[in-house]
């Protein structure tokens, strides 16, 4: 099951980029060639996600063309 | 006083049953908190390929071909390698990675065949990623001019997606495998140069149209060339050199292009 291996990845980009701050919904983008299966991903996330800053955060996931899978946006707590 | 939960600024509150307390207010109530939406525009595979890249430059620096194994279990990888070792023997310096769950038995097989393997496994990984390529190249030491065979773990999804830092990518394909493989997994096609049908030796015994699977195979990758072979008899296996051959040499005149 390669979506553990990119749920990892999803959840170490998130994680680095939010710098502590509690992230509450992430949005990644998963093209219609690439074999990445959405359900998959959004099971291995909420164990991958757990004790880190990313832990409980929504995922949602577009639909795009090509074979890319990115992580497009997140939504973290404004920094207090 | 926070509106949430009663506490009060100097920590301390009472509760309804009149019990009073303290308690530092380190609980969130994340809900009342504005939000940023960052932009991020990451590929999750980002951090993989350029691992991947740093070993096609240390391939390329080197003059090394290495060629990316891929199929699903029991198409014949590892005794093509086999009979590819001890084929070559003498013409080519050959070191192999091998990729497994566990158990280090193809290891042993390449060995046995007189080459140097080293056995990546992979634990409950279904597929090589670069920086475990990385790895075992510090533990391969493959010299220059060689060619480095990766063996990865069978299956026809994953590996797909995993660029190693591999010249190209070859598909083994059985002939005792359906012929709807190319339709059923089309990303594996897509992203291999070549595709070996193997096991030739077996095809008068099962159902399998040669014609249709390339044909099949052409619809998802055009470009993708195709040899036949049979490890066990010989069968094909020249061709099978002479790709390789013409591969090593492209590899040694890109490192200087």
């Amino acid at each position: 099951m390669h979506e553990l291996s990119l749920t990892h990845e999803i959840v170490a980009i998130v994680c680095n980029a939010a710098q502590q701050r509690r992230v509450h919904a992430v949005t990644v983008e998963i093209g219609h060639l690439s074999c990445a299966t959405p359900e998959a991903i959004a099971f291995c996330f909420e164990v991958v996600a757990k004790g880190t800053s990313a832990e409980g955060a929504r995922l949602e996931f577009r639909r795009i063309d090509g074979d890319d899978l990115l992580v497009r946006t997140m939504e973290v707590e404004e920094a207090a | 006083m926070c509106g949430h939960c009663g506490c009060g600024e100097t920590d301390e509150h009472v509760h309804a049953d009149g019990t009073r307390h303290s308690h530092p207010h380190d609980h969130h109530h994340t809900h009342d908190h504005a939000t940023t939406l960052v932009e991020l525009q990451t590929r999750v595979l980002a951090k993989n390929d350029t691992l991947a890249a740093r070993n096609r430059a240390w391939f390329a620096g080197r003059e090394i071909l290495a060629v990316n194994l891929v199929s699903s279990p029991g198409a014949g990888k590892t005794t093509l390698l086999e009979r590819t070792i001890r084929d070559l023997r003498g013409q080519y310096e050959i070191g192999v990675l091998e990729g497994d769950q566990a158990t280090s038995l193809d290891g042993d097989r390449i060995r046995a065949a007189g080459a140097p393997a080293v056995q990546v496994n992979t634990g409950t990984g279904c597929h090589l990623e670069a920086d475990m390529v990385m790895r075992g190249l510090g533990e391969l030491r493959p010299p220059p001019r060689s060619i480095v065979l990766i063996e990865n773990v069978g299956n026809l999804v994953c590996p797909a997606m995993f660029d190693l830092g591999e010249r190209a990518k070859v598909v083994i394909l059985s002939v005792t495998e359906g012929e709807d493989k190319p339709n059923k997994y089309p990303h594996m096609f897509r992203a291999a140069s070549l595709m070996l049908i193997s096991k030739l030796d077996l095809l008068p015994h099962v159902e399998f149209d040669v014609d249709r699977v390339t044909a099949a195979a052409r619809e998802v990758n055009p470009a993708l060339g195709v040899l036949c072979v049979s490890a066990r008899t010989g069968e094909g296996m020249t061709q099978w050199y002479d790709w390789l051959r013409r591969e090593w040499t492209a590899a040694s005149e890109a490192a200087f292009a």
